[in-house]
């Protein structure tokens, strides 16, 4: 294609969503500086945008190439955008009453969040690697500066420098992946590599390290053991609606983008055992996450190991890859978006102090002083513990179903001792919630319609999705013919 | 979901299944503070969901027609499809087998309602919501004809158990909860596994999707197969039994539980533990479970004296009840592994028997609680001075327990020694009736050490008897006692034929040798399995 050429319209109006959102930071930035008396606004406009982008296109019918082949929109990548969105929504939902009640309401908050936003839906709209380099960069630093939004918490401080640091190191990774996969094909894009290897003008070594480059820097986007340590403290330390979504939406992207590069390297002739790699990187996630879960006290912390466990469950249909991969990881991912987001937003509601612990021991009781609240939060967690009839159990299910197809029992082995590990802790969660006597009053703790309406949408998602999946698995089945 | 909601509407076991989860929804809704509203309500569902059953199995059961008889089933024919890309069926249906079953816990359920009036003295609500939700799930998982389907209605059962242990128990409640929790999930991850196992040699070998217990059936398996999957169901359903070694968690989970749940636990919980060997660890793998009869037996036999001896040395009542538990089951699982009809319909009876005579002990046990808290023997004794009607309840619930006869424990033991001695156990079943022995030994030092005797507390002077209302729930449980220890045969009648025919099949199975690799039987099966909905894709 010539580089010169005008923009089709079909492949603007493919944007529209990412150029919606976009559009609606700027214009929220501006409210805050303009008028700074409207700037509650914020929320209502972002919710906005976010139904707007949701709704901007339905699922492509066919799978379409955009900007020359730079970017993609399948049903794939259409479903992957709409569970980020959902994030998103929970997400800034639950934020409005704690930005308020903690002092720290901007636009600035909101315009960043957007942005992050779109950074992730590029990323997983990106069929070649500079363009997803660029959409990783779009996110991450949207994603450092809202972790340290507490900025005159000193540890909250810390915790996002942590996470810019080592994620910064993760960039870098990706960079020099990108450049030796270059270097060696000439081509940046998926589809190329493939070729380039085929023909056997390039040599298989430097590609399989560029591609063990970006491995690993999505895995430390979606916190795979072993570059999981920055998650724990930087949940800990970000808002905690913030979290909600950091410890989702990111993951869903990565997610996507590691399908793309595994597809790659497993098509690849020679080079190392690709398999085997992802077998190593899920069975010491399902482990470390589990156990490391299973001793935590505060409730963030446990629940950030617990989303690294979840990303192992999640590579365990990949290990061996198929047209039935995908569907296993996209069930999970929004089984893990909608129970995950939904614990974090319950959380993030019940916990004052921010930067301070969030020990389990503290909402003890409160399953009766907070009736639904208690009720969704108890939901998250089974449905986290992979338990029927909840939407988690359908992740799990698909996930072990792909497993043990392929031929890898001994992994789901693995992976249901390990949930039965999951399983202590999540309870654990729940009968301090309604078997303890209450610790403390709450003080001062105002659950406002928004926050009560996200948390409310994640648990009935998770319960009526797992009652109820055969439409989504359908649809789902038909996407992945037009991939 | 048309069908289902027509299902739903009709008398069938879909509207028993789900009724009492349906009507658990507008609790949510009352106050919490309206007990009695709450209470009345849980009571009026309780009695409808009890006469929505008898009214199901009176019309719509009839001995002899095995699955196909009473079967809810959609207006093509076939049962529901639930996940279709699956061949996931919403396929619920009730035999011989699970009749018996089905009806006491429909029964089960209005007195442990009334049971509970007293002793539960706080969140009357979700109580009551989390005892409906329990029935349902039981329910669930005593029709389930899909092993998917089998599979979520198990787990649905732990969460409501785990929160009537946790929030309403005793002083250990959390670790009896969490315990009981993890024991079972162990347990049942390691069916999940197994059951998708089968599903995927079905595709397999077949080329189509099904989790239908019928198309599993067909589903012939090389022995080593066989035994790792029989491994996997039996441990599920040996940790609910519970069989000796497994049987830890039953008595803290029982002396923690409120009244209420252990009645529940006793009387229906456990029992899916041995329909699950009777109805799917058996039949799916012949081969497998006739090669370990030897060490069910074992463990059976273990789990008759050790759970004799345990209970004797017990100086708390509801213990001593307890681990009788681990005993009497040790009979149920006796019969089963016996592998013949005699056996096998004593040991149906016998699950009966247990809930009820079981059950009715945990109740008294637990009336005594209400008025002393306490449930130490030392703080009893000649309370059948004081207390008459309780006294008449404790003497009959516990005979009927001993297995006197006359009463129903005994028609339930005899059957499955007589069966157990025919199919050729001479020595299990002469070490299993050292059991009966020992039950009537430590039953009777029960009765001794409450009701006779001296008075030796003075508070005890002053007790006061059986209400009307402990009376009334008490009734029907020793009316039910008398009933099968008299007249046996319409209990016994109802089962046999379906008994008859599983065990016809299960010794056709056995006597061709199993494959090498994974076959079907014979040609697909009628409606039983998934049709081919969506194609094979190819992968990319």
């Amino acid at each position: 294609m010539n580089a010169f050429a005008p923009l089709p319209v079909g492949d603007l109006s493919s944007l529209r969503p990412e150029l919606l959102l976009a559009g609606m930071g700027v214009l929220i930035l501006l409210l805050d500086a303009l008028l700074p008396r409207w700037r509650y606004l914020a929320t209502p406009l972002t919710v906005a945008a976010l139904f707007g982008a949701a709704l901007a296109s339905g699922p492509p019918a066919i799978a379409g190439l955009q900007f020359g082949g730079l970017l993609e929109a399948t049903p794939l990548t259409w479903m992957a955008t709409q569970i980020i969105l959902l994030t998103a929504l929970i997400s800034v939902l639950t934020a409005h009453a704690y930005l308020r009640r903690e002092g720290i309401f901007s636009g600035e908050y909101h315009a960043l969040f957007l942005w992050c936003v779109v950074g992730l839906i590029l990323m997983a709209r990106a069929r070649e690697l500079l363009t997803v380099f660029l959409a990783l960069e779009l996110l991450s630093i949207c994603l450092y500066s809202l972790a340290g939004f507490h900025r005159r918490i000193a540890i909250v401080t810390e915790a996002a420098l942590k996470y810019f640091v080592m994620g910064a190191f993760a960039s870098a990774f990706v960079l020099y992946g990108v450049a030796l996969i270059y270097g060696e094909t000439g081509s940046t894009r998926f589809a190329a590599i493939l070729g380039q290897l085929d023909s056997g003008f390039a040599s298989i070594w430097p590609v399989s390290l560029g591609l063990v480059l970006l491995l690993a820097g999505f895995a430390f986007k979606m916190s795979l053991v072993p570059f999981h340590a920055w998650a724990p403290d930087a949940y800990q330390g970000a808002p905690t609606p913030f979290v909600a979504f950091l410890s989702v939406a990111p993951k869903v992207a990565s997610a996507i983008v590691l399908l793309r590069v595994l597809q790659v390297a497993m098509a690849m002739h020679g080079g190392p055992d690709w398999g085997q790699l992802v077998a190593g990187l899920s069975v010491a996630s399902m482990i470390v996450g589990n156990v490391l879960a299973l001793v935590q006290r505060d409730i963030k912390r446990m629940l950030a190991y617990s989303g690294i466990a979840h990303m192992g469950y999640l590579l365990l249909p990949l290990v061996t890859m198929n047209a039935d991969s995908w569907r296993a990881v996209l069930v999970y991912l929004l089984a893990y978006a909608l129970m995950n987001a939904g614990a974090f937003a319950v959380i993030a509601i019940l916990y004052r102090q921010p930067g301070e612990q969030h020990l389990i021991g503290e909402i003890a009781g409160w399953g009766y002083r907070f009736p639904l609240l208690g009720a969704c939060l108890t939901i998250c967690m089974l449905s986290l513990g992979g338990i029927p009839p909840m939407l988690g159990f359908l992740g799990k299910y698909l996930v072990f179903l792909q497993a043990i197809q392929t031929g890898h029992l001994g992994l789901v082995l693995v992976g249901v001792i390990t949930s039965l590990i999951g399983v202590y802790y999540y309870l654990r969660v729940v009968y301090t919630l309604y078997m303890k006597a209450e610790a403390r009053a709450p003080e001062g703790l105002r659950v406002d319609l928004a926050g009560r309406s996200a948390v409310v949408l994640a648990a009935a998602g998770t319960v009526l999705l797992g009652i109820w999946p055969a439409p989504l698995l359908e649809w789902l089945m038909r996407a992945i013919r037009v991939l | 979901m048309a069908d289902f909601l027509h299902l739903l509407a009709t008398n069938s076991i879909t509207r028993v299944v789900f009724f009492p989860a349906l009507a658990s929804l507008p609790l949510l809704v009352l106050r919490p503070q309206a007990k009695r509203s709450i209470k009345a309500y849980g009571l009026v569902v309780s009695l409808v969901e009890l006469l929505l059953a008898i009214g199901l199995i009176a019309t719509r059961f009839q001995a002899g027609t095995g699955l196909l008889g009473l079967r809810d089933l959609s207006s093509n024919g076939e049962p529901i499809t639930w996940i279709a890309r699956y061949g996931i069926h919403f396929d619920l249906g009730i035999d011989g087998v699970s009749m018996p079953l089905v009806l006491l816990t429909a029964l089960l359920l209005p007195i442990v309602l009334l049971g509970s009036w007293r002793g539960i003295d706080k969140h009357w609500k979700g109580f009551t919501f989390s005892l409906l939700l329990l029935t349902t799930g039981v329910l669930g998982a005593l029709t389930a004809l899909d092993l998917f389907l089998f599979y979520v209605f198990w787990e649905v059962m732990l969460i409501p158990m785990y929160l009537l242990i946790g929030i309403w128990g005793g002083e250990q409640r959390v670790y009896a909860a969490v315990k009981f929790f993890l024991f079972t999930m162990a347990g049942s991850l390691l069916m999940l596994v197994a059951i998708l196992w089968l599903a995927i040699t079905f595709h397999d070998t077949t080329g189509v999707w099904s989790f239908s217990y019928e198309a599993f059936l067909q589903l012939e398996l090389p022995l080593s197969q066989q035994l790792w999957l029989f491994g996997a169901f039996a441990l599920a359903f040996a940790i609910k039994v519970p069989v000796f070694p497994l049987h830890t968690w039953l008595p803290d989970a029982h002396v923690q539980a409120p009244t209420g749940g252990s009645v529940i636990l006793a009387g229906i919980l456990l029992k899916l533990g041995t329909y699950g060997f009777l109805r799917f660890a058996l039949p799916l793998f012949p081969h497998a479970s006739h090669q370990m009869a030897p060490l069910v037996i074992t463990l059976a036999i273990i789990g008759i004296l050790y759970g004799a001896l345990v209970s004797w040395s017990q100086d708390d009542m509801k213990k001593l009840v307890a681990y009788s538990s681990v005993a009497h089951l040790g009979f149920v699982m006796l019969g089963i592994a016996a592998v013949d009809l005699i056996a096998w319909q004593g040991s149906v009876i016998q699950m009966v028997n247990h809930g009820i005579s079981t059950g009715a002990l945990f109740l008294l046990v637990g009336m005594l609680y209400d008025r002393r808290h306490t449930k130490k023997f030392e703080d009893f004794g000649g309370l059948a001075k004081v207390m008459p009607w309780f006294a008449f309840f404790l003497v009959f619930s516990t005979l009927a327990s001993v297995g006197l006869p006359a009463l129903n424990g005994f028609v339930g033991e005899f059957l499955i020694l007589l069966g157990s001695y025919r199919a050729g156990l001479v020595w299990p079943v002469i070490l299993a009736t050292f059991g009966v022995v020992l039950a009537a030994v430590y039953l009777l030092k029960m009765l001794y050490r409450t009701l006779w005797g001296p008075i030796t507390r003075e508070e005890n002077r002053t007790l006061a008897d059986l209400s009307l209302r402990e009376i009334l729930l008490m009734a029907p449980l020793c009316l039910l006692m008398l009933a099968i220890g008299v007249a046996p045969q319409p209990f016994l009648a109802p089962s046999k034929p379906d008994l008859e025919q599983v065990l016809a099949s299960y010794e056709q199975a056995l006597e061709s040798p199993p494959p090498q690799s994974a076959r079907v039987r014979t040609p697909t099966p009628p409606h039983q399995i998934a049709q081919r909905t969506v194609p094979e894709e190819t992968a990319r």
